[in-house]
């Protein structure tokens, strides 16, 4: 395959990537949270797009809206009625939640399976590529891409030029600050959240026309967030989106020159190295 | 009170003892199940309940164990016993640097980090056909399960023992001072780096010693079974159930949780994804400290 | 002149291109009580976080009983006899006051009991004795700041840092803690080094003292040499001084 063909794939992977990881980025930006079922969600959404497209002839681009403001709706209920009502008794508050949504993946692994059946499903909609020259561009990852783009530079705007932009950054740099400022806490992590999985719906609604998709293979994208967010840098949009290109490219090299079955390990492998090498990220801020 | 509960562990360890001898083949695969899981949940409870750091990824020592277990069996055919035996030290001897690499991240890192390293051994082991890949690795036919059972048993009481003389411990002690604040713990001389990898091989070797009794008892193994996220649940869940960082903690989860996590994960898989995690969820709402310090809680409420 | 126990050497830390200390020298010499003060952000914590290991100066030397301590980890430098108090206090929120304190007690005995009987001579002595099983959580701040000074005790230090450890108290139980400090060289502490704002008390109780601002040392001296000092009163004692040591 040419080398050209397999970076564009490449990067296009990583418009995938950085979809889905962006949603992960706010919440993990402001609350410190890592939501394990955010693949969950991704995937759910996904599915559910298949079955409406499958028995109501929707497509995603139309179910995209209602996607988006169910997935807030979704995200906000997480927070609202089960995060915040942890008592942080467990050894610290970070494992509390950390376990909660743990737990709260497999919930939604399981009720997945219950309602969809653990077969694949996809939309076939945007099936066909682009060619330029002899390079293939599928349409509905460039599509994935382009969005992905467009949102990181929406997310970046937002939260340096509206007031609740600053509330939110605010909360995620100095809590008590925040506080001391006026800010309502609970209504800036609730919004953030809701944020985060609104754009894991629409993730999962884009992601719907490019792979096949059961219930399961939402630890997998919840993985590549994690390792995205990771590299690219806590809280940081263009970071993210950097990370994800790093992450889509090592997939489809390692994929490539070394197989398939060993890229499934890619993710992790790179997102234990910059751990523990660079644990600020690429381009993050200094964890402290 | 003392006196109730001695007598009650003793009749029930004699009835543990005396069980293969006695009771058929599915009643004492189910309590062979159930000591798997409870020794897993005490494995997971002492780096996670007591040292704080909680791990999505324990079960990569009983991946290995199994693993060790199984090449030191069919390459140099050995006794089972002596190769399980062996197959838990190597999960302890790995267990060394992969502990000094892996405890330099925290909270959301350590556990993810523990999460990827587990798929990282699956992925490995299914790609080396050394290992028998993704088909497994097989045993020669005709294991004796009364001695897996009395084998499993012995690890799972002496992971309780363990456990036992940790929490009376000076080393117990270090460890809950490093999970409650781990920089103080240091400048309180205590030597934070050394306690935590100490708590995680001592973690990884119960872990690797009831896998290397699994895979005799299965007479195989395969990578998505020995590197199995739904165990690690498990053990979470059975823990955190029971009283993370307590004695009897991973015991009464273990228990109680084994017979909905059989019945379930046969027949209805996603019933058991739902109410396993569902628990979880509930469980750290409502009941965060789990049952062993409620019940405590309420004694000793009474008691005044 | 009594010998030095500890030599900060031309210390500095940078942080991003900020010297939060830049090139710090002081000695505390033992049977004193010293006080380093100025304003805030002037990088007396952060001299305490070098001293106790916590942080590796980027340059300089921190000397302890002779010995160079820098890149020590913080366990070594407790073992070898420094112990420090937190300006915010950090207890072990699930453990009891007296295991809060057995957990310093470990560095000289090796059993759990034995940590434990020792940690109950301390706890009774900063007056938490009726305290001793409750879990350190549902302390009071006045009580946790005593448990903050037991826990350090339980090391039994030859140095002792006490990091800002009047702030939140009222002005008797300031008085108090003073008492106690004075009355600490019972124990066979060899000095003590203190972080603090209430000038009335360093005055009173210490008999070095040495003024950091931003990131510099700008005066060292004993306490009425430091109250009538020009650069001291300019950098940061705004309003006289009114009571007299």
């Amino acid at each position: 395959m040419h080398v050209v063909q397999l970076v564009v794939n490449g990067l296009l992977l990583g418009g995938v990537f950085a979809l889905s990881a962006l949603g992960f980025n706010i919440i993990f930006g402001v609350m410190r949270v890592v939501n394990l079922a955010h693949g969950d969600i991704v995937v759910l959404a996904a599915l559910l797009c298949a079955y409406e497209f499958g028995t109501l002839g929707f497509n995603p681009l139309i179910v995209l809206p209602a996607a988006i403001a169910g997935g807030f709706v979704a995200g906000a209920a997480i927070y609202a009625f089960l995060l915040r009502r942890l008592p942080g008794e467990i050894a610290s508050g970070e494992a509390s939640s950390l376990t909660l949504t743990f737990g709260l993946s497999f919930f939604l692994v399981g009720s997945g399976l219950a309602i969809f059946g653990g077969t694949f499903r996809s939309v076939p909609f945007l099936t066909g590529a682009l060619y330029v020259g002899a390079i293939s561009v599928p349409e509905a990852k460039l599509l994935a891409f382009v969005t992905a783009l467009i949102l990181a530079l929406l997310l970046g705007a937002f939260l340096r030029f509206t007031p609740v932009g600053c509330a939110i950054r605010a909360t995620s740099q100095h809590v008590e600050g925040a506080l001391a400022c006026g800010v309502d806490i609970d209504r800036v992590k609730t919004l953030s959240f809701g944020l985060g999985t609104a754009v894991a719906a629409a993730a999962g609604t884009l992601l719907s026309m490019i792979y096949d998709l059961s219930p399961q293979m939402g630890v997998e994208f919840t993985v590549n967030a994690f390792a995205v967010v990771v590299i690219g840098g806590l809280g940081n949009y263009a970071g993210c989106f950097l990370g994800a290109m790093i992450l889509g490219l090592a997939d489809e090299l390692t994929s490539y020159y070394i197989g398939a079955n060993l890229a499934e390990a890619a993710p992790y492998v790179l997102f234990i190295l910059v751990s523990l090498l660079r644990p600020s990220g690429l381009l993050g801020r200094r964890v402290t | 009170m003392r006196k109730l509960a001695v007598a009650a562990a003793s009749l029930a360890l004699i009835l543990l003892v005396v069980a293969p001898l006695r009771l058929n083949g599915y009643f004492v695969n189910l309590i062979y199940i159930t000591m798997v899981y409870v020794g897993l949940a005490y494995g997971w409870n002492i780096i996670s309940g007591y040292a704080g750091y909680f791990s999505f990824g324990q079960i990569t020592f009983f991946g290995i164990g199994a693993y060790a277990t199984g090449f030191l069996i069919n390459g140099l055919h050995w006794y089972w016993m002596v190769a399980a035996l062996a197959g838990g030290i190597v999960a302890l001897v790995l267990a060394g640097p992969l502990g000094y690499v892996m405890l330099r991240l925290r909270g959301p890192f350590f556990a993810m980090g523990m999460f990827g390293m587990a798929q990282t051994v699956r992925v490995l082991i299914t790609a080396t056909p050394a290992t028998g890949a993704g088909a497994g690795l097989f045993l020669p036919p005709g294991s004796d399960v009364t001695s897996v059972y009395y084998w499993t048993l012995a690890v799972t009481l002496g992971a309780i023992a363990l456990t036992l003389w940790i929490d009376g411990s000076a080393f117990g002690l270090r460890l809950q001072a490093l999970r409650e604040d781990e920089q103080v713990a240091g400048t309180l001389a205590v030597n934070v780096t050394r306690e935590k990898i100490v708590a995680f091989m001592l973690s990884a070797l119960i872990a690797g010693l009831i896998g290397g009794g699994f895979i005799y008892f299965l007479n195989y193994i395969e990578p998505d079974a020995a590197f199995s996220s739904r165990l690690d649940l498990q053990s979470v869940v059975m823990t955190v159930l029971g009283g993370v960082g307590t004695v009897w903690g991973p015991l009464v989860g273990g228990v109680v949780m084994t017979q909905i996590a059989e019945a379930l994960w046969a027949r209805y898989p996603q019933g058991y994804l739902i109410v396993f995690g569902g628990l979880l969820v509930a469980l750290l709402i409502l009941l965060p400290r789990g049952i062993v310090p409620a019940v405590r809680a309420r004694f000793a409420a009474a008691d005044e | 002149m009594s010998e030095s126990l500890l030599v900060v050497d031309n210390v500095r830390v940078a942080f991003g291109g900020v010297d939060a200390l830049g090139g710090v020298s002081l000695d505390v010499r033992a049977g004193e009580i010293f006080c380093l003060i100025g304003p805030n952000g002037a990088g007396k914590t952060t001299l305490f976080n070098v001293i106790s290991g916590i942080i590796r100066p980027d340059a300089g030397d921190v000397r302890f009983l002779g010995q160079s301590i820098v890149g020590w980890p913080a366990h070594r430098i407790a073992l070898a006899g420094i112990a420090r108090t937190y300006q915010i206090v950090r207890p072990f929120s699930a453990l009891s006051v007296l295991d809060n304190v057995a957990v310093g007690a470990l560095a000289h005995v090796r059993s759990k009991r034995e940590a434990r009987v020792r940690a109950h001579e301390i706890v009774d002595f900063v007056g938490l004795g009726p305290l001793a099983r409750r879990r350190a959580a549902s302390l009071t701040l006045t009580q946790r700041k005593r448990l903050e000074v037991a826990r350090a005790l339980a090391l039994e230090p030859k140095l002792l840092l006490l990091d800002e450890v009047m702030a939140g108290l009222t002005p008797t139980e300031m008085d108090g803690m003073a008492e106690f400090i004075t009355g600490l060289g019972t124990r066979g502490i060899g000095a003590i080094c203190g972080i603090e704002h209430v000038m009335r008390l360093v005055m009173r109780i210490s008999q070095r003292i040495v003024v950091l601002d931003a990131g510099k040392t700008i005066a060292e001296g004993n306490p009425k040499a430091i109250q009538s000092d020009p650069r001291v009163i300019e950098a940061y004692l705004g309003a006289p001084v009114s009571e007299a040591p």
